[in-house]
């Protein structure tokens, strides 16, 4: 079932001037944001679940050092592959740990501290991930 | 509890979210933790060094709770998107989660027993 389980928009009465506006862009957002974790999803099954099956199954995992790596990494593709997981996985779970942040953390201004925290976090991590696919 | 923290009121979809939620939460710190031990590999020897614990038995241990839960993320989240874009899927979503949880065994305990062969083989 498709339960949004963030804060719904602000609760302003529906005749008010400007609460169909405010609603509708409120609404737009968490319905992309609910939209997205379906397709990310969808490409994250196939993503994840290859690099999984490549690094942990296929080869053992004290087989992936770094001369697996730099020959992966030979191929251009499989760094497009890498970075779309990075950037697909970040993004999913940033969103999916936002959904939790809004669910538990109830005052507003440590949700508020947590959420900075958390896109902080994220935000030098993707960076971090990015530089090391792009510049090896 | 609220309507929020138990919006399905206990049925079985109550512990398919509880689920989605954990394995989500957790394979999400696993991601962070990963980009950083990868980012290494631009010093190898170090990398080859931090990258060399992955291989002991209660990393190996964790990593087999790393695919159980991405099996089941995954495979959820299949359910959820089915059930959300498919009408015949909401009438079946019991025999759904059914069948994400005996796929998430089927392919999972498989999947262990590959990962932690070179601990069982006395190969480590």
């Amino acid at each position: 079932m498709a339960v949004r389980t963030s804060d719904p928009p602000a609760g302003r009465p529906a005749s008010s001037p400007s609460a169909a506006t405010g609603r509708r862009s409120g609404r737009s957002f968490e319905t992309w944001s609910w939209f997205f974790m379906r397709l990310s999803g969808l490409a994250l099954v196939f993503l994840a679940l290859v690099h999984f099956s490549l690094t942990h199954i296929v080869n053992d995992v004290v087989e992936t050092d770094s001369d697996f790596v730099a020959r992966r990494w030979d191929n251009p593709l499989w760094r497009l592959f890498d970075w779309s997981l990075l950037a697909l996985a970040l993004l999913h779970g940033l969103n999916g740990l936002r959904w939790i942040i809004d669910d538990y953390v109830r005052r507003p201004r440590l949700r508020a501290f947590t959420k900075a925290g958390l896109y902080t976090l994220s935000g030098a991590l993707f960076a971090l991930g990015t530089f090391t696919i792009v510049a090896f | 509890m609220t309507n929020r923290t138990r919006p399905y009121k206990g049925k079985s979809g109550q512990w398919a979210f509880v689920g989605h939620r954990v394995s989500g939460f957790l394979v999400f710190f696993f991601l962070l933790l990963h980009i950083v031990d990868v980012s290494l590999v631009r010093w190898p020897a170090l990398y080859d060094d931090v990258h060399r614990v992955y291989g002991n038995v209660m990393l190996r241990l964790f990593e087999v709770g790393l695919l159980l839960a991405l099996l089941f993320h995954s495979l959820n989240g299949l359910r959820i998107v089915a059930v959300d874009f498919f009408p015949g899927a909401v009438r079946n979503e019991h025999r759904l989660l059914t069948a994400a949880i005996v796929l998430t065994l089927g392919a999972g305990v498989p999947g262990a027993w590959i990962i932690m062969r070179p601990f069982v083989e006395g190969r480590l």
